[in-house]
């Protein structure tokens, strides 16, 4: 795991990748920096992090095009997938490498509010949780880059492909607010969710009858909920795209509210993503 | 000691490697011949761990490769049919991943480098950025990957494509002196490449196993006929109906080019090169090139991947159209190898 770690962090300063992805995320922010904090004299820094998260469409791909791509067009896939290292490992190594960069541009841009505290007082703890939700929010994006470079050889293709993910849950609020609310799309989707469940296990077992009886018990289940309390299902839609919503929960680190439960919500969907980089690799080679 | 048992891999309906069994022992070097496409790659990628089989088991040094995948590729070196570098890194900190990747102690690493470049020869490249290097300097480094850690077992794909012939006979060399310590396994399409450095040769063909038999025995199956090779101003007709006419062991004539003939005959009387020159004075045919020649393995090799060998050899005749239907054979595999 340090052994990939190690070379991918180098060869992000041995390729310019590493140097562009400091330089564009610094300048960025010193140009914020210098309009809002400076310009018009506000002593937080969160604002400034705030207007910077649109930059994520760009810099999450910079970061995380190559990690697996160019390994499949180079053929070093090879060396990795025959060495005595575990493929999970693998996959840790490169999303810390991601993860340790974009953390080194952190560090840079956090002289911005130490500069601010010599003119004033600037709000230490509240200016450090936004800096970590800041962090946790990256790293997420991050993980699904690096899953999204798994799944071709081509850097554009990939790049372009994170570029829509990224895009996709920095969009996600409004496209949360537009859904539907009343209950006969809300049973809709929930039927949705169930054949979707029902369908993995199938693709996973091949088992025609064991996924056909839980997708009908889904659906009994659903139909009973329904009759009991036709109420529960009010909203679902929202309720639940919402706990996908990484943007969400920035928001509390925005606010300089620390909450656990919002951590762990993040560090759990890096996990989720990185064992989908994993399986998806695994079953590439048992195919 | 490798064991390869009942290995089969299929892509779908395409079966690519079909029921291979075989055993290397330690400390041999094992070819594996096959026309391009013949299945050489997976079984060698299926080996190293690198993709799964659909069934069968292979075992290297009592380890299985699916069940404790992390110990058996320990004992192996690979060189991929592409040699697996970073274009962007220096020789020396490439094959320092390899060591950090491969966990070699840190202590050993600075001896065991020295002797590797010493071996492979790139002591004169070892700072310079591998994408600038030339391809035989890459394949070295990529050797010089597969033997970090001097793992017991090396498994080379084609490790002499692209190469130079001063190249190929280097590469060779240092095969033949890796063969004393570890146990290797090469592929090849190309035949005295396999001849020349390995103790045993696979023949693959169409993902089966069509012969498995120590060099030797491959040469020895051109023992019992003698074989010559001559020119003269005639059609094969004329020189065809003249030598059968004078003896029936004589009807394998075969035309090689215009007025170039090559004549196989069953070997009992010896060198016969006397008998044919007398045969040709009485008829006037001037013989304007005469020279004896060992039924070469790549004939041998043609006709064990068809299949038909026992046949046509046994009569000691070369039967012009099977050549040219096998030489359109390895086209048409050579093309689908492009198309793929």
């Amino acid at each position: 795991m340090f052994a990939v770690f190690k070379k991918e962090l180098r060869t992000y300063f041995n390729t310019l990748s590493g140097y562009v992805f400091l330089g564009f995320f610094v300048l960025i922010n010193a140009y914020f920096f210098s309009n809002f904090n400076i310009g018009q004299g506000i002593p937080t820094y969160s604002n400034t992090l705030m207007y910077t998260l649109s930059m994520f469409l760009i810099l999450i791909p910079v970061m995380t095009m190559r990690l697996f791509a160019e390994e499949a067009r180079q053929k070093t896939d090879q060396l990795l997938y025959t060495s005595p290292v575990s493929v999970s490992k693998i996959v840790v190594g490169k999303f810390l490498s991601a993860a340790v960069l974009f953390l080194i541009g952190l560090i840079i841009i956090a002289l911005f509010p130490l500069i601010l505290s010599y003119y004033g007082e600037v709000p230490f703890w509240e200016t450090f949780c936004c800096f970590l939700g800041y962090f946790l929010l990256g790293a997420s994006l991050i993980s699904v880059g690096l899953f999204i470079s798994v799944l071709t050889d081509n850097q554009i293709v990939a790049a372009v492909g994170t570029f829509a993910a990224v895009f996709f849950f920095l969009m996600m609020d409004g496209i949360i607010e537009s859904m539907p609310m009343d209950t006969a799309s809300s049973l809709a989707f929930v039927a949705f969710i169930i054949f979707v469940i029902s369908f993995v296990l199938y693709n996973g077992t091949k088992n025609i009858i064991v996924s056909a009886s839980l997708f009908a018990a889904g659906i009994i289940i659903e139909a009973g909920f329904y009759f009991y309390d036709n109420l529960i299902f009010d909203g679902i839609i929202i309720k639940v795209l919402n706990w996908f919503s990484v943007l969400n929960r920035f928001e509390g680190f925005y606010m300089g509210v620390f909450k656990l439960s919002d951590v762990v919500y993040y560090i759990s969907f890096i996990a989720v993503f990185l064992y989908i980089t994993v399986n998806t690799i695994e079953k590439r080679r048992w195919r | 000691m490798i064991e390869v048992k009942n290995l089969t891999k299929r892509y779908g309906k395409n079966t690519a490697v079909d029921n291979i069994s075989f055993v290397v022992g330690d400390g041999e070097i094992v070819g594996f011949l096959g026309p391009n496409g013949a299945g050489k790659t997976t079984t060698m990628n299926i080996m190293t761990g690198y993709i799964s089989s659909t069934e069968g088991s292979v075992i290297i040094n009592g380890f299985d490769i699916l069940k404790e995948p992390e110990k058996a590729k320990k004992q192996i070196g690979y060189l991929p049919d592409m040699p697996p570098l970073y274009g962007d890194m220096r020789v020396s900190e490439y094959l320092e991943f390899v060591c950090d990747i491969k966990n070699v102690p840190k202590e050993k690493r600075s001896d065991m480098l020295e002797e590797i470049y010493d071996i492979v020869k790139i002591n004169d490249v070892k700072s310079r950025i591998i994408k600038n290097l030339s391809k035989g300097y890459r394949q070295r480094v990529g050797l010089a990957q597969a033997l970090v850690g001097f793992p017991d077992v090396l498994i080379l794909d084609e490790p002499t494509v692209g190469l130079d012939p001063k190249q190929i006979i280097e590469m060779r060399d240092v095969i033949k002196e890796l063969g004393e310590r570890h146990t290797v396994i090469l592929s090849s399409h190309i035949l005295h490449e396999v001849s020349a450095v390995c103790d045993k040769i696979i023949i693959i063909n169409d993902g089966k196993i069509v012969a498995q038999k120590r060099t030797d025995e491959f040469e020895n199956m051109s023992e019992g006929f003698f074989n010559v090779r001559f020119k003269a101003v005639k059609s094969s007709d004329e020189i065809l109906s003249i030598f059968s006419g004078f003896n029936p062991s004589f009807d394998g004539v075969m035309e090689m080019g215009t007025y170039d003939f090559s004549m196989s005959v069953k070997n009992e009387n010896g060198d016969l090169r006397e008998e044919i020159f007398n045969i040709a004075s009485k008829e006037n045919i001037p013989i304007l090139m005469f020279k004896p020649v060992t039924f070469s393995l790549e004939e041998i090799f043609i006709k064990v991947i068809n299949n038909n060998y026992s046949g046509d050899f046994e009569n000691g005749v070369l039967d012009e159209n099977s050549l040219e239907n096998d030489a359109e054979k390895i086209d048409d595999a050579l093309a689908d190898e492009e198309d793929d």
